[in-house]
Protein backbone atom coordinates (compact mmCIF):
# COMPACT_ATOMS: atom_id res chain seq x y z
CA UNK A 1 0.00 0.00 0.00
CA UNK A 2 1.58 3.61 -0.82
CA UNK A 3 2.30 6.04 1.97
CA UNK A 4 -0.34 8.30 1.41
CA UNK A 5 -2.89 5.75 1.95
CA UNK A 6 -1.15 4.46 4.73
CA UNK A 7 -1.13 8.12 6.04
CA UNK A 8 -4.60 8.56 5.67
CA UNK A 9 -5.74 5.30 7.39
CA UNK A 10 -3.83 6.98 10.35
CA UNK A 11 -0.60 4.85 10.36
CA UNK A 12 1.98 6.26 12.32
CA UNK A 13 4.95 5.26 10.34
CA UNK A 14 3.88 6.26 6.90
CA UNK A 15 3.19 9.40 9.04
CA UNK A 16 6.61 9.87 10.23
CA UNK A 17 7.95 9.22 6.71
CA UNK A 18 5.97 12.36 5.63
CA UNK A 19 7.00 14.53 8.57
CA UNK A 20 10.33 13.85 7.84
CA UNK A 21 10.11 14.22 4.32
CA UNK A 22 8.07 17.25 4.47
CA UNK A 23 9.11 19.01 7.62
CA UNK A 24 11.68 21.30 5.84
CA UNK A 25 9.95 22.41 3.38
CA UNK A 26 6.72 23.60 5.57
CA UNK A 27 9.31 25.34 8.12
CA UNK A 28 11.00 27.03 5.22
CA UNK A 29 7.12 28.44 4.04
CA UNK A 30 6.60 29.12 7.72
CA UNK A 31 9.41 30.79 8.45
CA UNK A 32 9.23 33.19 5.61
CA UNK A 33 5.74 34.49 6.85
CA UNK A 34 6.25 34.61 10.57
CA UNK A 35 10.03 35.59 10.44
CA UNK A 36 11.14 34.22 13.74
CA UNK A 37 12.94 31.10 13.77
CA UNK A 38 11.35 29.99 17.22
CA UNK A 39 7.86 30.58 16.46
CA UNK A 40 8.04 28.99 12.72
CA UNK A 41 9.53 25.36 14.71
CA UNK A 42 6.27 25.45 16.87
CA UNK A 43 3.83 26.56 13.92
CA UNK A 44 5.45 23.76 12.17
CA UNK A 45 5.07 21.20 14.85
CA UNK A 46 1.64 22.80 15.38
CA UNK A 47 1.38 22.09 11.58
CA UNK A 48 1.98 18.22 11.75
CA UNK A 49 -0.08 17.82 14.54
CA UNK A 50 -3.12 18.74 13.36
CA UNK A 51 -1.97 17.14 10.00
CA UNK A 52 -2.15 13.83 11.67
CA UNK A 53 -5.48 14.75 13.28
CA UNK A 54 -7.08 15.44 10.31
CA UNK A 55 -5.77 12.14 8.13
CA UNK A 56 -8.98 11.00 7.39
CA UNK A 57 -10.01 14.44 5.45
CA UNK A 58 -6.37 13.74 2.93
CA UNK A 59 -7.76 13.03 -0.44
CA UNK A 60 -5.19 10.09 -1.30
CA UNK A 61 -4.94 11.29 -4.94
CA UNK A 62 -4.28 14.72 -3.46
CA UNK A 63 -1.02 16.54 -2.90
CA UNK A 64 0.26 15.92 0.48
CA UNK A 65 3.06 19.21 -0.08
CA UNK A 66 0.07 21.83 -1.12
CA UNK A 67 -2.41 20.19 1.76
CA UNK A 68 0.13 20.98 4.19
CA UNK A 69 1.21 23.77 3.11
CA UNK A 70 -2.30 25.28 2.91
CA UNK A 71 -2.71 24.17 6.96
CA UNK A 72 0.50 26.19 7.84
CA UNK A 73 -0.33 28.95 6.31
CA UNK A 74 -3.92 29.11 8.27
CA UNK A 75 -1.67 29.12 11.32
CA UNK A 76 1.04 31.48 10.40
CA UNK A 77 -2.34 33.72 9.56
CA UNK A 78 -3.45 33.24 13.14
CA UNK A 79 -0.50 34.05 14.38
CA UNK A 80 0.17 37.26 12.94
CA UNK A 81 -3.57 38.03 13.63
CA UNK A 82 -3.13 37.74 17.07
CA UNK A 83 0.32 39.00 17.52
CA UNK A 84 -0.49 42.20 15.54
CA UNK A 85 1.06 45.22 17.24
CA UNK A 86 -1.32 47.41 18.37
CA UNK A 87 -0.06 50.69 19.16
CA UNK A 88 -0.12 53.54 16.56
CA UNK A 89 2.85 55.14 14.64
CA UNK A 90 3.52 58.38 16.11
CA UNK A 91 7.02 60.32 14.63
CA UNK A 92 9.34 61.44 17.27
CA UNK A 93 10.77 64.99 17.03
CA UNK A 94 14.71 65.04 16.63
CA UNK A 95 16.41 67.70 18.25
CA UNK A 96 19.14 67.47 15.23
CA UNK A 97 19.33 65.40 12.61
CA UNK A 98 20.90 62.38 12.75
CA UNK A 99 23.88 60.95 10.16
CA UNK A 100 22.58 58.96 6.98
CA UNK A 101 23.31 55.73 8.49
CA UNK A 102 20.83 56.16 11.71
CA UNK A 103 18.38 57.97 9.03
CA UNK A 104 18.38 54.76 6.92
CA UNK A 105 18.06 52.42 9.83
CA UNK A 106 15.23 54.96 11.43
CA UNK A 107 13.26 54.62 8.22
CA UNK A 108 13.58 50.45 7.69
CA UNK A 109 12.24 50.13 11.32
CA UNK A 110 9.16 52.61 10.32
CA UNK A 111 8.85 50.61 7.17
CA UNK A 112 8.32 47.08 9.08
CA UNK A 113 6.67 48.38 11.90
CA UNK A 114 4.03 49.88 9.36
CA UNK A 115 4.11 46.77 7.58
CA UNK A 116 3.35 44.86 10.29
CA UNK A 117 0.35 46.51 11.66
CA UNK A 118 -1.17 45.92 7.74
CA UNK A 119 -4.04 42.88 8.06
CA UNK A 120 -2.83 40.20 8.30
CA UNK A 121 -3.68 38.22 4.84
CA UNK A 122 -2.56 41.61 3.20
CA UNK A 123 1.13 41.17 5.43
CA UNK A 124 1.33 37.19 4.07
CA UNK A 125 0.52 38.24 0.53
CA UNK A 126 2.97 41.29 0.42
CA UNK A 127 5.59 39.34 2.57
CA UNK A 128 5.66 36.05 0.17
CA UNK A 129 5.69 38.05 -3.12
CA UNK A 130 7.52 41.44 -2.68
CA UNK A 131 10.22 40.22 0.29
CA UNK A 132 9.97 36.91 -0.21
CA UNK A 133 9.43 36.71 -4.05
CA UNK A 134 7.59 33.34 -4.56
CA UNK A 135 5.95 32.79 -7.66
CA UNK A 136 1.74 34.18 -7.41
CA UNK A 137 0.71 30.47 -8.10
CA UNK A 138 2.12 29.00 -4.95
CA UNK A 139 0.91 31.74 -2.66
CA UNK A 140 -2.65 31.55 -4.03
CA UNK A 141 -2.58 27.75 -3.50
CA UNK A 142 -1.15 28.31 0.34
CA UNK A 143 -3.55 30.99 0.98
CA UNK A 144 -6.77 28.82 -1.17
CA UNK A 145 -7.57 31.85 -3.68
CA UNK A 146 -6.66 33.10 -6.99
CA UNK A 147 -3.89 34.64 -8.23
CA UNK A 148 -6.31 37.82 -9.19
CA UNK A 149 -7.04 37.91 -5.72
CA UNK A 150 -3.44 37.36 -4.07
CA UNK A 151 -1.98 40.06 -6.60
CA UNK A 152 -5.07 42.72 -5.34
CA UNK A 153 -4.05 41.62 -1.66
CA UNK A 154 -0.34 42.94 -2.45
CA UNK A 155 -1.79 45.91 -4.68
CA UNK A 156 -3.62 47.04 -1.08
CA UNK A 157 -0.99 46.18 0.90
CA UNK A 158 1.46 48.63 -1.03
CA UNK A 159 -1.05 51.48 -1.05
CA UNK A 160 -1.88 51.05 2.55
CA UNK A 161 1.93 51.37 3.13
CA UNK A 162 1.97 54.09 0.96
CA UNK A 163 -0.19 55.92 2.73
CA UNK A 164 1.24 55.29 6.21
CA UNK A 165 4.53 56.06 5.09
CA UNK A 166 3.53 59.73 3.76
CA UNK A 167 1.47 60.55 7.27
CA UNK A 168 4.68 59.65 8.79
CA UNK A 169 6.51 61.37 6.64
CA UNK A 170 9.09 58.24 5.50
CA UNK A 171 10.44 58.44 2.17
CA UNK A 172 11.19 55.03 1.34
CA UNK B 1 -3.12 65.60 -17.47
CA UNK B 2 -3.11 66.09 -13.96
CA UNK B 3 -4.53 62.97 -13.43
CA UNK B 4 -2.64 60.94 -14.84
CA UNK B 5 0.80 62.47 -13.41
CA UNK B 6 -0.96 61.40 -9.92
CA UNK B 7 -1.42 58.22 -11.41
CA UNK B 8 2.18 58.21 -12.71
CA UNK B 9 3.50 59.66 -8.79
CA UNK B 10 1.95 56.82 -7.36
CA UNK B 11 3.04 54.56 -9.77
CA UNK B 12 6.28 55.44 -9.01
CA UNK B 13 5.91 55.64 -5.10
CA UNK B 14 4.51 52.09 -5.00
CA UNK B 15 8.37 51.15 -6.97
CA UNK B 16 9.83 52.53 -4.15
CA UNK B 17 7.93 51.11 -1.34
CA UNK B 18 8.32 47.44 -3.44
CA UNK B 19 11.77 48.28 -3.48
CA UNK B 20 11.98 49.67 0.42
CA UNK B 21 10.42 46.37 1.74
CA UNK B 22 12.97 44.10 0.38
CA UNK B 23 15.55 46.39 1.51
CA UNK B 24 13.87 46.45 4.74
CA UNK B 25 13.46 42.70 5.57
CA UNK B 26 16.34 41.28 5.26
CA UNK B 27 16.57 37.58 3.75
CA UNK B 28 15.91 34.71 6.58
CA UNK B 29 17.82 31.44 6.89
CA UNK B 30 14.78 28.69 6.10
CA UNK B 31 16.59 25.55 6.77
CA UNK B 32 15.57 23.88 9.98
CA UNK B 33 17.97 23.44 12.75
CA UNK B 34 16.97 19.82 14.23
CA UNK B 35 14.56 17.20 13.41
CA UNK B 36 10.48 17.85 14.34
CA UNK B 37 9.39 14.19 14.99
CA UNK B 38 10.40 13.96 18.63
CA UNK B 39 7.81 17.29 19.27
CA UNK B 40 5.39 16.73 16.75
CA UNK B 41 5.09 12.83 18.59
CA UNK B 42 5.06 14.35 22.10
CA UNK B 43 2.09 16.54 21.22
CA UNK B 44 0.61 13.80 19.65
CA UNK B 45 0.52 11.65 23.03
CA UNK B 46 -0.52 14.04 24.78
CA UNK B 47 -3.72 13.48 25.88
CA UNK B 48 -6.89 16.56 25.33
CA UNK B 49 -7.48 17.43 29.20
CA UNK B 50 -10.71 15.37 30.44
CA UNK B 51 -14.01 16.74 31.91
CA UNK B 52 -13.77 15.50 36.00
CA UNK B 53 -16.25 13.38 36.71
CA UNK B 54 -18.05 15.70 39.50
CA UNK B 55 -18.52 18.22 36.58
CA UNK B 56 -20.74 15.59 34.93
CA UNK B 57 -22.25 15.25 37.79
CA UNK B 58 -23.22 18.96 37.97
CA UNK B 59 -24.07 19.26 34.73
CA UNK B 60 -26.19 15.84 35.44
CA UNK B 61 -28.16 17.67 38.65
CA UNK B 62 -28.69 20.93 36.72
CA UNK B 63 -30.61 18.95 33.91
CA UNK B 64 -32.90 17.14 36.01
CA UNK B 65 -33.84 19.87 38.24
CA UNK B 66 -34.64 21.62 35.43
CA UNK B 67 -36.33 18.88 33.98
CA UNK B 68 -38.55 18.51 36.97
CA UNK B 69 -39.14 22.00 37.08
CA UNK B 70 -39.25 23.41 34.36
CA UNK B 71 -40.57 27.01 35.59
CA UNK B 72 -36.95 27.53 36.95
CA UNK B 73 -36.27 28.28 33.16
CA UNK B 74 -38.37 31.35 33.28
CA UNK B 75 -36.47 32.10 36.63
CA UNK B 76 -33.13 32.00 35.08
CA UNK B 77 -33.67 33.46 32.08
CA UNK B 78 -35.13 36.57 34.22
CA UNK B 79 -31.65 37.25 36.15
CA UNK B 80 -29.58 36.63 32.99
Amino acid sequence: MDLLRRFALGEIDAFETLVRQFQGDIYAWIVRIVRDPGIAEDLTVETLWRIYRAHQQFRTDGNFGAWARRIATNLALDHLRRNRPEQSLLTEPHAATPPDHLLQQETRKKIQQAFRRLPAKLQVAATLALVEEQPYEEIADALGTSVGAVKLRVFRAVRILRKQLNHLGVRP
Amino acid sequence: MEGREVKEMNEYDDRQIREALKRSFPPINTELGRDLWPAVLRKLDTRPARVPWYDWALIALSASVLLFFPELILVFAYHL
